[in-house]
């Protein structure tokens, strides 16, 4: 009887084709997702790029006044904002995708006041909220001051900068965006609330909304052009603090609730501590 | 020279729509301006509309949320626009690359630019020569 004949090698030969079959199309499944994700990533940084050229054309060839021009510049710099802010999350993306990679992120522990640190968030993503008439506050009497939190200041900054940008891009025309922050001396934590009022999250997403390019259908039918990784990296970057975060909306109010604590990386062998930056 | 002509601009990006829409107003031209494709019907349907620009990628609005996908809106738009304002001049411009789109878009007779790698200049020459009837050149030295 040859080797073909056998009836259980040629079952191992069909289970070992289906087996090459099922990997293939793994492979250009993953192949097509990879694409997607590099369109996804050139087009999100191209176009505020784009925007701020059609925005110095327009100061360069037409004839604007001083106020309109302070107007336009403010847009410019807005459009700047977004950049940076998407350009650092498409960095941090491929460092929060794998363990080894995590170790890439080992920046110094500093204390963060976390009042000064989201006064400046909000003053630096004020003008893209003015294009929606919304202010963005930082509540002077309901923000504890200190203590200040043992983190890496980058990575907390982009946490912040990706629940804010989230709220402006969300919220409704013509509403408030409330920063408050309370220090548990129980938990020795700070609790730091950022509430918007826009598309609400139902009760169903309120776990998804931070899993990898997750977009809720009200999010994905307002507001077509978006990643859904802003959400995830502020999740994986609290987890790294050994923090929490969670998102709920109640009477019309999104609230988006990050728990850090003060001490959380002090003494873990992978983090060295740093001085404090004069910026922080 | 814009005689009193109204342009409509429908895009949710506020980044493109108001150096367009400045542009615009220093020729003279009234500019109106939709976020959301329901918001744009109802402007069309009572506005007199010389010429309109849509984006592809648009919150349809609450009244078409159920027929139409955010991703293809300003294609139900070109073709509603088509349908019942065959005398409002359309242009279609928008960041999509999805070449089927843009053949369908093109086949209604609307001309597709591409959303901020086109110079505003010659977005702004393209939309008043439509308007005017007079061509003009996208020489920067001129």
């Amino acid at each position: 009887m040859s080797q073909t004949d056998d009836p259980d090698i040629t079952n191992r030969v069909k289970i070992l084709e289906q087996e090459n079959t099922h990997l293939r199309e793994k492979i250009r499944e993953i192949e097509r997702e990879r694409t997607e994700y590099l369109q996804n990533v050139s087009h999100q940084l191209v176009a505020p790029l784009n925007a701020i050229k059609w925005h110095i054309e327009n100061m360069t060839e037409v004839r604007i006044g001083v106020e309109r021009a302070k107007k336009v510049l403010k847009s410019i710099y807005s459009q700047a904002t977004i950049a940076v802010h998407l350009a650092k999350n498409f960095n941090l993306m491929s460092n929060l995708e794998t363990d080894h990679a995590l170790n890439q992120l080992k920046e110094p522990l500093r204390d963060i006041d976390l009042k000064r640190l989201l006064i400046n968030l909000a003053n630096d993503f004020q003008p893209l909220a003015w294009d929606k008439e919304i202010n963005i506050g930082v509540s002077d009497n309901r923000f504890d001051d200190g203590p200040s939190i043992l983190a890496m200041r980058p990575l907390i900054g982009q946490v912040f900068s990706n629940i804010i940008e989230n709220a402006v891009k969300y919220s409704n025309r013509k509403t408030n965006i409330i920063i408050e922050g309370h220090y548990k001396k129980e938990s020795d934590s700070f609790v730091v609330d950022i509430r918007n009022r826009g598309i609400p999250l139902p009760e169903e997403n309120q776990e998804e909304v931070f899993a990898r390019g997750f977009r809720t259908a009200e999010a994905k039918r307002k507001y077509p052009a978006g990643t859904g990784f802003g959400l995830y990296i502020a999740k994986r970057i609290v987890e790294i603090h050994e923090g929490s975060v969670s998102a709920k909306s109640v009477d019309g109010w999104t609230v988006f609730k990050v728990t850090l604590t003060v001490k959380g990386l002090q003494g873990k062998a992978r983090y060295v501590s740093g001085q404090d930056s004069p910026s922080d | 020279m814009s005689q009193g002509k109204t342009v409509l601009l429908i895009d949710d990006e506020q980044a493109f729509l108001e150096p367009l829409a400045d542009a615009l107003e220093y020729e003279g031209y009234r500019v109106l301006k939709a976020r959301a494709a329901d918001e744009a019907i109802k402007i069309l349907a009572t506005e007199r509309v010389n010429l309109v620009t849509i984006d592809i990628m648009l919150d349809p609005g609450g009244d078409l949320a159920s027929e139409v996908d955010s991703h293809s809106t300003g294609l139900y738009l070109c073709r509603y626009v088509r349908k019942n304002y065959p005398n409002i001049d359309a242009f279609c411009i928008s960041v999509v690359s999805d070449q089927s789109t843009i053949m369908q878009i093109e086949n209604l007779g609307i001309r597709f630019l591409r959303k901020g790698e086109t110079p505003l200049r010659k977005v702004l020459n393209m939309l008043r020569s439509r308007l005017t009837g007079i061509a003009y050149s996208t020489d920067r030295s001129k």
